[in-house]
């Protein structure tokens, strides 16, 4: 195993943290609605429509989304190391169907229940994504219980139950989605798209804590996963504790999936694609490809977010469309530069 | 001989019918509704009890519940609506299945659809049915007494300013009523200016800035979870919009509204009496109010 090298450490991390900096300023100047700063800065807590638009409906958005981004990519390195499998993507884990599940049945039932925080001091939580994650919690344990082969995490039993159980849930969300009213069912399907759309800085800040506290659980573990992709006996002969490593690695991805998909729906391609292309770029060192993902993640998600706000003005387009329309075939073209570099050699 | 015959037969059987079917032209007794609005149509047009099937979506009036159903409004089943053996199938262009439509024609059923995307189609939509059902009078009594309540609303706010105007639809994320939507040509006539008119989409999802940027001066939040006293609470936060500093947050819980059917003229009244109260208020408040609030709330 070669040893990391940390100038490379902290090159590919400070400039991506920069491009993370210049993205959440980019992103938080950039709408559909032209934006008068200094009115902005002058009336930071009056009802101004300047700055209500920028730190009340931007700036916690663009925060949410790089968050969200990063996780998701962060989730997807790990995921597709443990699973051993390149298809390997947050939505596939089980978890973020419960969630699902648990957010349209909160819609459904509950739409106007909100939580007071701290006795409505901190804000007020609305029942929607606690129902959601809760879904999200629920299937953890059932994927979990399912995937036990011989009272261990299987990788191959897991990604099987995972996604098997999010094409049961998907089935259970269809026929709700077939029995409620017609207006109902069309915000269910909006819902389920997924949307950044928030305004609430707990909420936002919730999901750092949780994103920022799981990363780092799963950065910890860089160095087993380095040796888990070598295959499991080599790294078990490595004296990696495999099973302990799995079963971590499991509850932190599935935790802060569980709190992703809660907050913003299914938010697709950025988990499965930003591991990947982090991979051709810095290599597949984890203790490197972690952190970075989670940058470009995050940046690659808040640009694609302010793209959906703006791409159809005064409408908004879901976020995951314009993930996929432009992330799928930037990444064929670094398969593409990667295959002919090979032949190249 | 026999071709002879057969001619004969065929003759006689064509001289036998096609008069008879243009003298008689059976109307419909059993017809199949494949939307919520064309059921709310024959009920108004008083031709309910000739309803054989309708949509899972048809609830008004409470006596189509009860009504045998073939499916939803999106994906009615064929053998439904053909066991029904209507002799009429209503459905809604562009919501209804074109191709099940050629089916149910290819077995033989009559199919009309109408269309229903904006406030002359509508009535036009009426104006068909009751011809279908030969009565063309009652659809012309239906249209009549809907333009009565259009006007009366155009009477009531004739005096008031425009009040521009949002429509939520749904929340998470915010859906509002786009161009394009019937119910946009409603908040018109109601006196108000919808906001996302601009947008090509007749429903959009509607980023909050927008909405602070566009400052309506009422936000109406109809649909799911449209509840009164939430709505106040949920645009709190967002104190630069008029509508939220002068509490004209309101919530209307009826479908109603986003029913493209015979009840419109009663919406546009709910809806105008949302934009613009003071043009609705009772006769005794009516002389208080009526020179400083209904003729010059000028933003």
């Amino acid at each position: 195993m070669k040893v990391l090298n940390r100038r490379k450490m902290i090159q590919v991390n400070g400039v991506l943290f920069l491009l993370l900096i210049l993205s959440v300023i980019g992103c938080s100047l950039l709408g559909p609605v032209p934006l008068d700063l200094s009115r902005a800065f002058e009336n930071l807590f009056a009802p101004e429509p300047n700055a209500e638009i920028l730190f009340r409906t931007r700036l916690p958005r663009v925060l949410l989304g790089i968050a969200i981004g990063g996780g998701m990519a962060a989730c997807g390195v790990v995921l597709q190391a443990l699973l051993r499998n390149p298809l390997a993507c947050p939505q596939m884990l089980g978890v973020s169907g419960g969630a699902s599940l648990g957010g349209i049945l909160g819609l459904i039932f509950f739409p106007n229940w909100i939580l007071p925080i701290g006795g409505g001091l901190l804000g007020e939580i609305s029942w929607v994504p606690l129902a959601a994650f809760l879904g999200a919690l629920l299937s953890m344990v059932l994927v979990y219980r399912f995937s036990l082969f011989h009272g261990r995490l299987h990788p191959y039993h897991l990604l099987l139950a995972g996604v098997i159980f999010n094409s049961f849930i998907a089935a259970i969300i269809m026929f709700l989605n077939s029995i409620v009213d017609f207006y109902q069912a069309q915000s269910l399907l909006f819902w389920l798209m997924g949307s950044l759309s928030t305004r609430a800085y707990l909420t936002v800040a919730f999901i750092w804590i949780y994103v920022l506290l799981g990363f780092l659980w799963l950065w910890a573990k860089g160095l087993s996963l380095n040796l888990i992709t070598l295959g499991e006996e080599t790294a078990m002969q490595l004296g990696v504790e495999i099973g302990s490593v799995q079963r971590q690695i499991f509850v932190a991805s599935s935790l802060m999936i569980g709190a992703m998909v809660s907050v913003s729906g299914m938010i697709g391609f950025v988990g499965l694609m930003i591991p990947h292309v982090m991979r051709l770029i810095v290599g597949s060192d984890h203790r490197l490809l972690l952190p970075a993902s989670f940058l470009a993640g995050g940046i690659f998600l808040g640009w694609a977010d302010t793209l959906a706000r703006l791409l159809l003005a005064p409408a908004e387009v879901p976020v995951g469309i314009i993930t996929a329309f432009f992330g799928g075939p930037f990444f064929l073209f670094l398969l593409y530069r990667e295959g002919r570099k090979k032949v190249a050699l | 001989m026999s071709r002879v015959l057969l001619i004969a037969l065929l003759v006689s059987w064509v001289a036998c019918n096609v008069p008879g079917q243009a003298i008689g032209a059976e109307l419909p007794r059993r017809i199949v509704s494949l939307a919520p609005s064309v059921t709310e149509t024959l009920f108004a047009l008083g031709f309910g009890d000739r309803l054989a099937g309708v949509t899972t979506y048809c609830d008004y009036p409470a006596e189509a519940r009860k009504l045998p159903k073939i499916g939803d409004f999106m994906n009615p089943s064929l053998e439904a609506v053909v066991a029904k053996r209507p002799d009429l199938v209503i459905g809604v262009a562009g919501v209804t299945d074109p191709v099940k439509a050629r089916e149910m024609e290819r077995l033989g059923l009559k199919v009309v659809l109408v269309s229903v995307s904006n406030l002359s189609d509508i009535l036009a939509a009426i104006r068909s049915i009751a011809a279908l059902l030969g009565s063309e009078k009652e659809g012309e009594k239906l249209i009549a007494k809907i333009a009565a309540q259009v006007e009366d609303v155009k009477r009531r706010i004739a005096p008031a300013a425009r009040r521009s105007v949002l429509m939520v639809v749904g929340f998470q994320p915010l859906i509002s009523v786009g161009g394009k939507n019937f119910i946009d040509e409603l908040i018109t006539l109601a006196g108000g200016d919808n906001i996302a008119r601009s947008a090509a989409q007749p429903w959009l999802n509607l980023p909050d800035e927008v909405v602070v940027a566009k400052a309506p001066q009422v936000i109406i939040e109809a649909g799911m979870g449209s509840e009164w006293g939430k709505s106040v609470k949920r645009w709190g936060d967002l104190r630069s919009i008029p509508a939220v500093r002068e509490g004209r947050v309101y919530s209307y819980s009826s479908d109603k509204i986003l029913r493209p059917g015979p009840r419109f003229g009663e919406a546009l009244a709910e809806l105008a009496r949302l934009i613009h109260p003071e043009c609705f208020a009772s006769p005794s408040s009516r002389k208080r109010s009526e020179e400083n609030r209904c003729e010059s709330p000028k933003p």
